[in-house]
This record gives structure tokens, C-alpha cells and sequence, in this order.
């Protein structure tokens, strides 16, 4: 045993896996204790022996990113250790995410409720663009929160950093639903502005409680965008018709005003939301300037992360669990599977021309396609 | 897909159900569905989608003189033109293709096989895919009702998208004027184009309406099928309830019978003690009844639900003012100060950006720039790693940044 190995198995050492709780494409996620503390963690465990290229592309960008960012806001990475031919990442158990949470109808939103998870996620945001890191995944599911409430950032498998100057980035990232005008026109050239897009779509998902810009395949996404928000004009977004992938539409739709749809929202949510969803990319609100606008300094303040509402049947499993600690159920398909699983992709392959667009940034995925659900 | 069986058993065959795979749950156009008799489409369609069809015994063929007296399968289709001609039923077309026997029976087949032909009546030019099935027993209500169905896709302008009443209910008489001339053949090139120069000056509109209309229906479906749940939801815990009420009236019987039995105790006192817990129990949960459902619908329900929230919001821990950055983390900001611009020869071409695709991607070179100022700065605290005589370790300012050292 030379001093690496000693070192690595030392790691592991003070890590327990206790339950599988999910399988992501690429990963098996396992609920786990630290030794010492007893603290709850999650493991992901990546699978490195079908992918002949050594390590999935992913996982790669999750440890190195991951490693680097230390931020309420963001999930945390605990501990990296290798297992026989795996590599285990130890990660935070986070219990839920905010897709399950606006889901689940039997919770009521309070105003404040979206605009403290706003501030999170924000904040979170804000932390990955001062280092330099474009997110480029943001969507509910991918927001994770903790037992104490916090929001955090979550899944940085598609994250990278700022390009160099002319440095071309792949624009086949993000989910549907969440990606802005500019990667569906295939630029190749784009900066931090793309993750506050996908806020603003969460953000609308929030008060509507359900996707905002849902369309059914990518080319029908960009005409989703423009029926809610109005076709575009030149002065609007100058250069847009340069685009790669830009053809003129057939029908130009008019600019319908967002109170319109957000009837309930105040005047600062709407601006708010207005700036995250603004055409062009330049234009568009850092998070920076976003955590200081208006809207969150309004009444009401933001809840309290601990009075933020979580799902109920999540609530019953962990006070089950705490209840009879010892016997863990192994058929439990609670909320508890999805829960921990920060690598899973719900939202992500669900439509073969998807996959093929995501093949790009996810090359080595192919062998599990077919499983995934 | 079995379209035979479907066929044969005369089943509805749903359109495009071959690329329903691929639907996704929030499409929201619905499906097409139409009888067997898909070949001959059209028609009037009820809300499940079925073409109901009129039948009478006195239905005869204009063209060939059949009748259903003869004839008991006689079919007729109506034209565009709207007149009737017969079809061969499905099992008539069947019992031919088996035992190999054809004979002219039908008049559709027989004029409109090989391509457009003449109506026999009117001579207006007609196809054989133009049939379709008759609905009214009045074909000129057939006739205003297809127009007028035409007519509601492409005029659905509300009083909203209008300034006042006024030209609202001129643009509704208007519609009118155009439905009329269509079904009684006044003017009929002239209002075409009318209704085409509509078309092409309020596409977005009618869009937009369509848009709307289906996001109402939506909604009203998601309302419907939630009331629909909680309905359910309730009538099983009701019967839960009173299965839970029959078990436990029962118990008590038992026990105050084997109490009788056993114990020495007054008969009186113990029936009375008895009949005092039941009391008890059923106005205890009457109570509870109370509070929990009380017939109320989800308008009430959520308006429970959130002032359960508020007054929750109220009591616990007070919210606090919003603090935009809770960090610490330090980013070397007061080292330096971004200038507008730098004499960069790496991101020169960038910046010239002629045909102005970075501009639009929203490639920010400033945020290059910014990046390279705040990792030199971080630099600055960074030992050199030769030339240094030191025998100290490094500073603790590197230890905090210390993945530096190991990128």
C-alpha cells in the first residue's frame, strides 16, 4: 500500500454508506453518515467502468467546480474517495427540491415564500458568476433544499467557466424550458446572462406553479418564448437575426404585458422578472444587480428559510425516520428516492431530438439511454 | 397499430396515434378522433369527438335512385356542394374484397375513383375526399353549421381586443354579413377574399385568442379535475368515517355485554356509562367534522390553507430585511478598478465583432477582463515558488484559497 492508497482509504474510512436512494445516468446516489458526527450525507458514486474514456465529462466538471465552491447557497462537496475501480463523491444531504415542493399543491406560496427562494438562488448564482462559473443546468429540480430550509445550487455536471475572448462554448446545454433565446439560436459566443434566463423562468414557475415557457421540442420552444413575450425586434435585441440557427418567423406576436398572466404579483415582482427575461443577453440583469433590487429590500421581507414551506409527505418520511433510526425501510419509494439524488435527470432525456442535442455535452452517455426512465 | 381490427369492429381510430410517443403531456392541441369511416372525414363532430350520423328510413340516393328500403346499408355522404350521393358500407367494401365480386353499387366510387369529377346534380367539380358524413337532417343547416364553424377558427376576436361596444358590435355584424353571403351563395369571391384579407392582417391576433382559449380550457380542465379528486377524497373518508364509527359501536356492544355478563355491577350503571361514551364520542367528532371539511370547495379550502400559513408565518420566527450578499467571501474588489476598456490584443477581434454575433450571444469581455484583474490580484499573495529563503510554511492566505496550489 504505497501513501496514496493509505490516504484514500483513510477517506473512506470516514464516510458510512447506509441506502441506495437513487441512479442517476451516471451515478448511484447513496444515503450515508459520517462516522465521527453522524451527520447525514449523500454519496454519489460514479460509475467509471462502462465509460471507455475513463470518466464521464460530468462528473469531471461536477469535482472540479464543486471542489472550488464554498457557499451557503451551494451544495457542498465533503469528500472525494475512490473505491475499487469507482469514484465516490460526498456530498450534503439535501432532502428535497423545488420541484417536488411546486408540485405539491397541498402547499400554499406566500409572496415572501417565492421571494426568499429567489434571494437564495440569487445569492447562490451570484457566488458561481464572481468566481467565474456559468451554472448552464438551473432549473427547480436543480435547486436543492436543506432540512433547515436553504436553497442551494445543485448538479454542476454542465457547469464551466467564463470563456477566454473567441473561445466558442457549446450552446446544446441547459434544459428546454429554461434556455435562453440565445442558446436556442445557437450562439456559441455567450456569457452569465444565460443562468439568469433560467431564473427568471423559475421564478415564473414559482408564481405559476406551473413551467412557464413549456414547449415541446426545441424549435417550438423559441416560438413559445415569442408568443409569451412578444417576437423580438432589431432594436430590441440588435444582431439577433445574425444568429446561427435564426429564421424568420411566420408570425410576428405582439408584446402582451406579463400582468397579463401574473395577475396576483406586485409591481417590483414583475420588473424583476421583466429584466431576468429581457432579449438581449447584455441587457439582461446580473445577479448581482438583481439581489439588490427593489423587489427584495419591498414589504413583505423574505421568509425565513425555516418557515418556507416543504413537502408534506417528505416531513411524515423524515419524522418516520427519526422515529426508528435502526430500521431503515429498503422498499421505501418515497420522496426520500428522488430526494437525495443530485445528479438525477428527470427533466432531462425525455425526447429523442433532446438527447441528441445533449449528446454534445454529455458524449459518454449513451450507454444508460435506454434505461433511464 | 391494428387499423384492421379497428376497422372491422367499426372503432373509433385515433389520429396521429402513431406519433403519440412522442407527445408531450402539456401539448395542447387535442386529438383529432373520427369514426371508422376515416377515409370520408368531416363532418360534425360532438364534444367526445364522434361524428353522429343522420339516419332516416326514407334516406334515398339522388343520383341512383337506391333506397334504404332495398338497400338496408345504404350510406350517404354529403358533398362540399351539398348533395347527397351513397357510399359502400364497410362490410359491404369487405364482403366484396372476400368473395371477389364487383358490381357497381356504389355512386361516390363509381364517379369520383379516378380523380375529380363533376357532381351529377350541380356539375360543380368535386373529389372523392370532399364527402363527408351528414349530421342534420337539413342539409342547409349542415351548410351554416361547417360555414360557421369555418368562420369561429378565424374570427375570434373578443371585446377586449376592441376601444368600445360600439366597434366591437360592428365587427360582430360584420361576421354575420360573411356567414350569410357564404350560405346563400351572395358575392361568394368577394367575401373569400374578404375573409382572406382578415386572415392576413390579424394572424397574430387570432393566435394569440386561439392561445388563450386553449389555455382557458386547460385551466378549466385542471379545475375540473381537481374538484373531481377532492370529491373523491372526501367521499372515501367518509366512508371511512362511518366504517370506523360501525366498528367501534360494536366494540362498545361487545364489552357492555360481557361486562353484563362478568361483572356484578348494576346493569342500569353500566348501560348508562356506556350510552355517555358513545355521547361523548359522536360529539366529539361532530366537532372535528366541523372544522375539517364543512362541504367547503377549493376556493375555501386554499383560503384555509393560507391563512393556516399566515397566522404559522406570524408566530414563529420574524422574518428578516433582506441582506443582498451574506458571504464573506473576499474577492480582491477594492485592489482594483475596471476600466471601460483595455488595449487587448487577445479579444481585439472580438470587440471589432463586425457581423455582431457576439453581441447578441452576449459574450461580455469585460467579464474576461474582470477575471484576469481579480486572479491577478489573487496572485499577489501567492509565494513565488523558487528564490524564496525562507524556511516558513506558506501563509494561511493560501491555505484558504489553498485548491490554487493544486489546480
Amino acid at each position: 500500500m504505497d501513501a496514496v492508497e493509505r490516504e484514500n482509504a483513510d477517506r473512506q474510512k470516514r464516510w458510512a454508506k447506509e441506502q441506495k436512494v437513487g441512479e442517476g445516468t451516471y451515478a448511484v446516489v447513496y444515503r450515508g453518515r459520517e462516522v465521527a458526527t453522524n451527520r447525514k450525507i449523500a454519496i454519489k458514486k460514479i460509475k467509471v467502468g462502462q465509460f471507455k474514456d475513463g470518466l464521464d465529462m460530468s462528473a469531471i466538471r461536477e469535482v472540479k467546480y464543486l471542489r472550488e465552491l464554498k457557499h451557503q447557497n451551494v451544495i457542498e462537496l465533503l469528500d472525494v474517495f475512490s473505491s475499487k475501480t469507482n469514484l465516490n463523491l460526498v456530498l450534503e444531504f439535501l432532502d428535497s427540491d423545488l420541484e417536488m415542493i411546486i408540485k405539491d399543491r397541498s402547499l400554499v406560496f406566500l409572496p415572501a415564500d417565492i421571494k426568499s427562494w429567489m434571494a437564495m438562488t440569487f445569492r447562490g448564482l451570484e457566488f458561481c458568476h464572481r468566481n467565474h462559473i456559468l451554472h448552464r443546468d438551473l432549473k427547480p429540480n436543480n435547486l436543492l433544499t436543506a432540512a433547515d430550509g436553504q436553497l442551494k445550487l445543485a448538479d454542476f455536471g454542465l457547469a464551466r467557466d467564463f470563456a477566454d475572448p473567441g473561445h466558442k462554448m457549446t450552446c446544446q446545454v441547459i434544459t428546454r424550458w429554461y434556455r435562453p433565446p440565445e442558446l436556442l439560436l445557437n450562439a456559441r459566443y455567450y456569457g452569465s446572462a444565460v443562468d439568469i434566463w433560467s431564473v427568471g423562468c423559475i421564478f415564473a414557475e414559482l408564481m405559476l406553479r406551473i413551467p412557464y415557457l413549456a414547449g415541446d421540442s426545441d424549435i417550438n420552444q423559441l416560438d413559445t418564448i415569442f408568443r409569451a413575450l412578444g417576437t423580438p425586434t432589431e432594436q430590441e435585441w440588435p444582431g439577433h437575426t445574425k444568429l446561427p440557427n435564426w429564421h424568420q418567423p411566420s408570425t410576428t406576436y405582439p408584446k402582451t404585458p406579463l400582468r397579463d398572466l401574473f395577475t396576483a404579483a406586485s409591481a417590483d415582482a414583475l420588473n424583476l422578472l421583466g429584466k431576468c427575461l429581457v432579449y438581449e443577453p447584455r441587457k439582461r440583469i446580473s445577479a448581482l444587480e438583481a439581489l439588490k433590487h427593489p423587489y427584495f429590500f419591498a414589504i413583505p421581507f423574505p421568509s425565513h428559510p425555516s418557515k418556507l414551506p416543504k413537502c408534506a409527505a417528505q416531513v411524515a418520511v423524515r419524522a418516520a425516520e427519526d422515529a426508528e433510526q435502526a430500521n431503515i425501510d429498503q422498499n421505501s419509494t418515497g420522496p426520500g428516492v428522488r430526494a437525495a439524488e443530485p445528479g438525477s435527470r428527470k427533466r432531462k432525456l425525455n425526447s429523442p431530438e433532446e438527447f441528441r442535442a445533449r449528446s454534445i455535452a454529455r458524449r459518454l452517455d449513451f450507454a444508460k439511454q435506454a434505461n433511464s426512465p | 397499430m391494428s387499423s384492421y381490427g379497428g376497422w372491422l369492429r367499426g372503432k373509433t381510430v385515433k389520429k396521429g396515434a402513431a406519433s403519440s410517443s412522442s407527445v408531450n403531456t402539456r401539448s395542447s392541441t387535442p386529438h383529432v378522433q373520427s369514426t371508422s369511416t376515416t377515409i370520408y372525414g368531416g363532418g360534425i363532430k360532438d364534444p367526445s369527438g364522434r361524428v353522429t350520423e343522420y339516419f332516416s328510413m326514407e334516406d334515398q340516393c339522388p343520383v341512383c335512385k337506391s333506397d334504404r328500403y332495398l338497400n338496408p346499408k345504404l350510406r350517404l355522404l354529403v358533398s362540399t356542394c351539398y348533395h347527397k350521393m351513397h357510399v359502400l358500407s364497410i362490410l359491404l367494401i369487405l364482403m366484396r374484397v372476400l368473395t371477389g365480386v364487383f358490381r357497381c353499387e356504389s355512386c361516390i366510387d363509381r364517379l369520383f375513383t379516378l380523380g375529380p369529377a363533376p357532381c351529377p346534380i350541380c356539375s360543380k367539380v368535386l373529389r372523392k375526399l370532399a364527402f363527408s358524413p351528414q349530421t342534420f337532417e337539413d342539409l342547409e343547416v349542415e351548410k351554416e353549421v361547417a360555414i360557421r364553424r369555418r368562420l369561429a377558427k378565424e374570427f375570434n376576436k373578443r371585446l377586449e381586443d376592441f376601444d368600445d361596444l360600439r366597434d366591437y358590435n360592428d365587427y360582430l355584424q360584420e361576421v354575420e354579413d360573411i356567414a350569410f353571403n357564404l350560405i346563400n351563395n351572395i358575392d361568394v369571391p368577394q367575401t373569400e377574399a374578404k375573409i382572406q384579407a382578415y386572415k392576413a392582417a390579424n394572424a397574430a391576433l387570432t393566435a394569440a385568442n386561439i392561445q388563450r382559449e386553449e389555455a382557458y380550457a386547460l385551466a378549466l380542465k385542471e379545475q375540473e379535475d381537481f374538484d373531481r379528486r377532492e370529491r373523491e377524497a372526501r367521499a372515501a373518508q367518509l366512508v371511512q368515517e362511518q366504517e370506523q364509527e360501525r366498528l367501534e359501536r360494536e366494540r362498545e356492544q361487545n364489552e357492555l355485554i360481557s361486562k353484563l355478563e362478568t361483572s356484578g355491577k348494576d346493569a342500569k350503571k353500566l348501560v348508562a356509562k356506556a350510552r355517555l361514551s358513545q355521547q361523548k364520542r359522536q360529539s366529539a367528532r361532530a366537532s372535528e367534522k366541523s372544522v375539517l371539511s364543512g362541504g367547503m370547495g377549493f376556493g375555501a379550502d386554499y383560503a384555509k390553507l393560507l391563512k393556516a400559513r399566515t397566522n404559522k408565518a406570524k408566530t414563529s420566527v420574524p422574518d428578516e430585511p433582506h441582506v443582498p450578499l451574506q458571504d464573506d467571501w473576499y474577492g480582491y474588489e477594492d485592489l482594483y478598478v475596471l476600466r471601460p476598456s483595455y488595449d487587448d490584443i487577445f479579444s481585439e477581434a472580438v470587440r471589432k465583432d463586425r457581423e455582431g454575433i457576439m453581441r447578441a450571444g452576449g459574450y461580455m469581455v469585460e467579464e474576461a477582463w474582470n477575471r484576469a484583474l481579480r486572479s491577478a490580484m489573487a496572485g499577489l499573495e501567492l509565494e513565488p515558488l523558487v528564490g524564496l529563503q525562507t524556511e516558513e510554511p506558506p501563509l494561511s492566505a493560501v491555505d484558504a484559497g489553498g485548491d490554487v496550489i493544486m489546480a
